[in-house]
């Protein structure tokens, strides 16, 4: 597949203070998977395999985590990504959230 | 409903006339899961910001669906998808199917769920009340395709 050519715009040095705080950005958001009774435990490891590319016996390892203990930290991440990975989560009807990491 | 072929590529299942026309009944359900079921995260953060994230994971989801419902009507429409044999309907799965196909089912499993209002313990037997009866039928059939499914998947993977 062919690649568009890069524009030949200069970047912006302005430093971006109306999107995200700092704090934001230094700290690493976390995406969460939390367990509920209706989705089949063979499921929940497909989509960690499909969502983040991770081997059977990784997704695995996660999926009985939320089984057992209600929940698994799955990545750490920044804002954005993490964003993508819960909205990826969330369409595949998993209950996923993001915490700030503290 | 069982598997006859499996390779990386495909999955072809055996259907009977009945089991199809409940497959393509679950199909019609989709999208189950109200929009508002996804929230954005737990911890709390200035509203502003938060009803803003909340509104562009609103926007995704509904794009997504969108999508996916646009996939299952073409993948209903096309001769191919259910192909009549002297022993059933035979249906042809592409490995691209496969994801989408188990998002669909997934959504209308836990959609009834929530439609019977998020019981921690799955009901056992079917509720008295109609509607709850048709959404306890709905969520179990939908999981039963989701783990024929699953299960061919994984063997098509081992193969």
């Amino acid at each position: 597949m062919s690649q568009p050519a890069e524009p030949l715009v200069l970047p912006d040095l302005e430093q971006d203070t109306s999107t995200r705080a700092d704090a934001d950005l230094d700290r690493g958001w976390l995406v969460v998977c939390w367990n509920d009774p209706v989705n089949y435990m063979a499921y929940v490891t497909h989509v960690f395999q499909r969502v983040f590319g991770w081997n059977r016996q990784k997704a695995e390892h996660h999926m009985l985590q939320v089984h057992n203990q209600g929940k698994s930290v799955l990545m750490r991440e920044t804002m954005e990504k993490a964003e993508h990975y819960v909205h990826q989560l969330q369409h595949y009807s998993l209950h996923a959230t993001m915490e700030r990491d503290e | 409903m069982r598997l006859l072929r499996a390779n990386k590529n495909s999955l072809v299942f055996l259907f009977s006339e009945s089991e199809k026309a409940v497959l393509l009944d679950i199909l019609k359900l989709y999208p189950c899961v109200p929009p508002a079921h996804h929230r954005h995260r737990l911890q709390s953060q200035p509203a502003a910001r938060d009803a803003e994230n909340q509104r562009l994971l609103d926007e995704a989801l509904a794009e997504q669906r969108t999508k996916t419902k646009r996939l299952l009507e073409g993948w209903l429409r096309s001769p191919r998808t259910f192909l009549a044999t002297p022993a059933g309907f035979e249906l042809h799965l592409r490995s691209g199917d496969f994801d989408w196909l188990l998002q669909l089912l997934n959504d209308v499993r836990v959609g009834s769920w929530i439609a019977l209002g998020e019981p921690e313990e799955l009901p056992r037997g079917l509720p008295e009340d109609e509607t709850a009866a048709m959404q306890a039928c709905a969520m179990e059939l939908a999981g039963l395709f989701q783990m024929t499914l699953l299960e061919a998947i994984e063997d098509s993977a081992a193969i």
